[in-house]
């Protein structure tokens, strides 16, 4: 039986006690050249001059001086944008197999008289011509298409999400240090996620839509392809932080690496991916407006025809229902996150 | 070396050292055959956990062999020793969000496809055997589809104990399975463990570190310090001299170099998996 003596702690020496201060010099000489950097770069962002336009709107607005370029730029826009555009009228003349019996709900047809006044070749007199023609007026029309087309982005965002969930799953596999196969895969699998991530939106779907024309099918895939780079790097993350003692007691009987994710890290992550997901469900819906604008589908195409046509009062019908769609997606995700929980 | 037939576990010659050097198992010897509860009693840092690990390879030993019925721990076998190995942790382990059910039915993975798993759709006798050792361990029917992070600690054990069993294990490692719970329920989660174990005639290793209850419920003691086995008999040979020998020097041996905590053993041999 092993009775050894039992050692002692050595008799403690007096004891140096020293409490610094937080900072020195060397602290300020940093702080002075972190300042000296932003001022420098605040320069070239043009951020005097921002501070300078935003205090003479400032004065403006509250009568100190009478000219201002920034108020006079917001006020020409805020006028020709508001109201918002919400009714439609087109020539019935111009509408195929029109039916006046089967028109839109509030929908009516109207008669309008246009008058132009016209020389006349024989007499050399101005005269000034009435012509009827008949318009169907159609009071939402515009909003129709506005919803319409929120809901294609809303498609697009959707299935952008889809693409994007199951391409990333495999890839956090993959990319999850303690359950990768190797290092070469986890270093593959890192650097595709990376790859994903780095290149924006917009530019792969410039890509696509030269490969696949216009419409929404560059649109998912340039969606779908950026976002499975974020959705692979937080999953994969998750599950490299998830509690490991009930990943231990499944390895301890056997279960094997794909089981043991399934019943002790999957239970543990599912709220955090859920919100994950919803995040980039938020996210996709608000980029799908945006690569629109390169003709990806969608509500950007239609807002970028009216922008460059100078229809500020449609485009600010789409921006309303762009915010709409967003705040209720949100409300949305954040009712379904609740419950989860 | 001849095995008797009844020779369940058999540990030749254990050793095992961390990669910073420490010497966690020195040459451990241990031989508990069918059907024994076998309690490890030592301080903190003994190497108790370490060598209870050792049986279903969740620690690779430096040095000498492990066997199971009939079975040599090797990484070919593992898949298939650990089957026949069940576990009790001290801290549960259980996936707390999961429902107990979830948890219970984990137990018999091994054994469950991979569709099946997926699914979540198990066997109606596994369904129905998850059931009965939740009734078993004295849980009512309601707990079934409870959070298993919701129950209490003993609660959570008893989960612990009914997953142990979904596989008939021949053999269940019980590291520590009552040191975060109040005395009377740890005597209750005890008397379940060596009851359950007793209807299936499995062997128990059960390390522990209160006295009173090893020498209640273990049919065999093994005292270890330092890495090593400095103590093996029955309950009563575990007289009082012999106690305070054991548990001599451990006083203040936690925060002292060579004398590793168990929770940092623990850790480093979960990262080297």
């Amino acid at each position: 039986m092993n009775t050894r003596p039992i050692p002692v702690p050595p008799q403690g020496s007096r004891l140096h006690w020293h409490l610094d201060q937080p900072f020195r010099l060397k602290h300020l000489v940093i702080a002075v050249l972190i300042l000296a950097l932003l001022l420098i770069t605040g320069h070239r962002t043009e951020m005097d001059r921002m501070v300078t336009m935003t205090t003479q709107a400032v004065g403006n607005l509250v009568g100190l001086n009478d000219e201002s370029q920034v108020v006079r730029g917001l006020s020409k826009v805020a006028d020709s944008m508001w109201p918002p555009q919400m009714a439609t009228s087109e020539q019935v003349a111009r509408i195929n197999d029109f039916n006046a019996n089967d028109i839109p709900l509030f929908a009516r047809v109207e008669n309008r008289e246009t008058t132009t006044q016209r020389l006349n070749e024989d007499t050399l007199q101005l005269e000034s011509t009435t012509e009827t023609t008949e318009v169907l007026y159609d009071p939402l029309g515009y909003v129709k298409t506005v919803f319409g087309k929120m809901i294609e982005t809303l498609e697009i965002a959707l299935w952008g999400t889809l693409l994007a969930v199951s391409l990333s799953i495999p890839l956090a596999w993959f990319a999850a240090s303690n359950y990768s196969p190797n290092r070469v895969t986890y270093t593959l699998a890192r650097g595709f996620i990376s790859l994903l991530r780095s290149v924006p939106e917009l530019i792969v779907a410039l890509f696509l839509v030269l490969a696949y024309g216009f419409g929404p099918i560059a649109g998912v895939l340039a969606l779908g392809m950026h976002a499975a780079g974020f959705l692979g790097k937080f999953y994969a993350e998750d599950i490299e932080n998830a509690d490991k003692q009930p990943q231990e007691a499944l390895e301890a009987i056997g279960a094997g690496k794909i089981k043991t994710v399934l019943y002790a890290v999957m239970p543990q992550v599912l709220p955090q991916y859920v919100a994950y997901t919803a995040y980039i469900l938020d996210r996709n819906l608000r980029m799908a407006t945006v690569i629109g604008l390169v003709g990806a589908g969608g509500i950007g195409q239609e807002l970028k025809g009216r922008f460059d046509m100078y229809d500020y009062g449609h485009v600010m019908t789409i921006l309303i229902a762009i915010f709409l769609f967003v705040f209720l997606l949100d409300q949305l995700s954040a009712r379904i996150r609740s419950r989860m929980i | 070396m001849s095995q008797t037939p009844t020779s369940m576990v058999k540990l030749s010659a254990i050793d095992k050292t961390w990669a910073d050097g420490t010497r966690a198992l020195n040459s451990v010897d241990l031989e508990v055959p069918e059907g024994q509860f076998c309690v490890i009693l030592g301080p903190s840092g003994a190497g108790k956990s370490t060598l209870l690990r050792s049986v279903n390879g969740l620690m690779r030993p430096t040095g000498g062999n492990v066997r199971v019925d009939g079975l040599e721990l090797s990484s070919a076998s593992e898949r298939e020793l650990r089957r026949r190995v069940a576990m009790i942790h001290q801290h549960f382990n259980l996936a707390t969000r999961a429902s107990v059910a979830a948890n219970v039915l984990s137990g018999a993975l091994p054994e469950v496809s991979m569709a099946r798993a997926l699914c979540g759709w198990f066997h109606p006798e596994q369904r129905k055997k998850a059931c009965h050792y939740l009734e078993r361990v004295g849980l009512k029917p309601e707990h079934l589809h409870r959070r298993a992070g919701e129950l209490s600690g003993g609660q959570q054990q008893r989960v612990g104990i009914a997953r142990a069993f979904m596989l008939d294990p021949k053999v269940v490692l019980a590291d520590e399975p009552v040191a975060s719970l109040d005395p009377q329920i740890s005597r209750d989660i005890l008397t379940l463990l060596k009851d359950a174990a007793r209807e299936l005639n499995a062997t128990v290793i059960c390390s522990l570190h209160q006295v009173d209850l090893a020498r209640e419920f273990g049919d065999r003691i093994v005292g270890m310090r330092s890495g090593e086995i400095v103590f093996d008999g029955a309950p009563e040979e575990f007289d009082d001299q012999r106690l305070s020998r054991l548990y001599q020097n451990a006083d203040w041996g936690d925060g002292q170099p060579g004398q590793v905590p168990e929770d940092s053993l623990e850790l480093d041999s979960a990262g080297g998996m």
